[in-house]
């Protein structure tokens, strides 16, 4: 009995796997080529240093800089307003321009946040400037659409993750030069500021951070 | 009779096994996106491809781009998956690769909502033409 239980099995078996070659030869007698590419999936993690190029500008002080402050402000007073920049060095994530971003998130730290709640805008920068950069040399950069928005809050000393994938996926493909991005508040005239540690604030982990997971 | 049974048996049981083996290698070329796997059949004259995507600032695909098509590959079908870790098909698309000069290129739009960072593979098919 089980003999012939097993000659009927191999038999059903057999029917089965004569189909499945009938199913795939007719598809391999066109043409046909298949293949795959496989993603590496890594995270980078940029930390500001006092390399880390930020800095802010100030509309009541036009020709001043303040690239070496521990603070970056923010601010939407008329005459006085403030607008921050901030940027890292891709180059040592060794992402390819083949590569991309699958996520970025820009963290910044508020160490003194407004009396009301604001809404701070992150755009990114379209030419160079550096931590000599003043409010009137501001005015001659070219700026990008907002990428996003975020609230401040009115708690200090809190950290705020901004995601900034589109950017940096683009920033990757394109090998273009990296000019960071630009926080303003442009919620009209208030007589307030927020302010954010800089990549020289002492204490490290309060200063900007970049982390990007990326694919290449 | 039950010896020669038995011989019959056993004789099929080992070319089922056989047949299953090869089943297996050939399960992926019948599938109908095409997924990884050498073809002893090629295409074209196309040996490998890469693509590259992009995607909008919540992560999500938003595009996928294939280039350095060899353009003998003008009229054919050329058909991509977005494939997890788990080998699962994420989303799919084909396109016929026209307008082609020194090489072809294909861009896959409209792949639904899929996150850049649950692909872990892009399997491609050719066919034709």
């Amino acid at each position: 009995m089980s003999t012939r239980l097993a000659v009927f099995l191999a038999a059903i078996t057999a029917l089965g796997c004569g189909a499945a070659f009938a199913a795939t030869l007719n598809v391999g007698s066109s043409h046909l080529w298949a293949g795959s590419q496989t993603l590496t999936k890594g995270t980078c993690t940029l930390s500001g240093t006092t390399a880390t190029t930020d800095t802010y500008v100030d509309e009541h002080a036009a020709t001043s800089s303040f690239g070496s402050a521990t603070t970056l402000n923010v601010s939407p007073k008329m005459n006085n307003r403030t607008w921050s920049f901030v940027r890292f060095d891709l180059s040592s994530c060794n992402i390819p321009s083949t590569g991309g971003a699958d996520s970025a998130t820009l963290s910044v730290r508020i160490t003194g946040a407004p009396s009301s709640s604001r809404t701070i805008d992150v755009a990114p920068v379209g030419a160079t400037w550096s931590g000599t950069t003043s409010w009137n040399g501001a005015q001659t950069l070219s700026y990008g659409s907002t990428t996003t928005s975020f609230a401040t809050g009115t708690t200090s000393n809190v950290t705020k993750s901004i995601t900034v994938t589109v950017d940096v996926d683009a920033l990757i493909k394109s090998g273009t030069a990296n000019y960071g991005w630009r926080l303003s508040d442009s919620g009209g005239n208030a007589n307030t500021a927020t302010v954010f540690a800089s990549s020289e604030a002492a204490t490290a982990t309060d200063r900007p951070q970049l982390v990007i997971n990326y694919e290449k | 009779m039950k010896l020669l049974a038995k011989f019959l048996g056993v004789a099929l049981a080992v070319a089922a096994t056989f047949a299953a083996c090869g089943a297996a290698a050939t399960l992926a070329l019948g599938s109908r996106s095409v997924s990884a796997g050498n073809a002893s059949v090629t295409s074209c004259g196309v040996s490998s491809l890469a693509a590259t995507r992009k995607v909008d600032n919540s992560g999500n695909v938003t595009q996928v781009d294939v280039a350095g098509i060899p353009a003998t590959c003008a009229g054919a079908t050329l058909s991509i998956a977005l494939v997890s870790s788990a080998g699962a098909a994420l989303a799919s698309s084909s396109t016929t690769l026209t307008g082609c000069t020194t090489t072809c290129a294909a861009t896959f739009t409209g792949l639904g909502t899929i996150s850049a960072a649950n692909v872990a593979r892009f399997s491609f098919g050719a066919t034709g033409p």
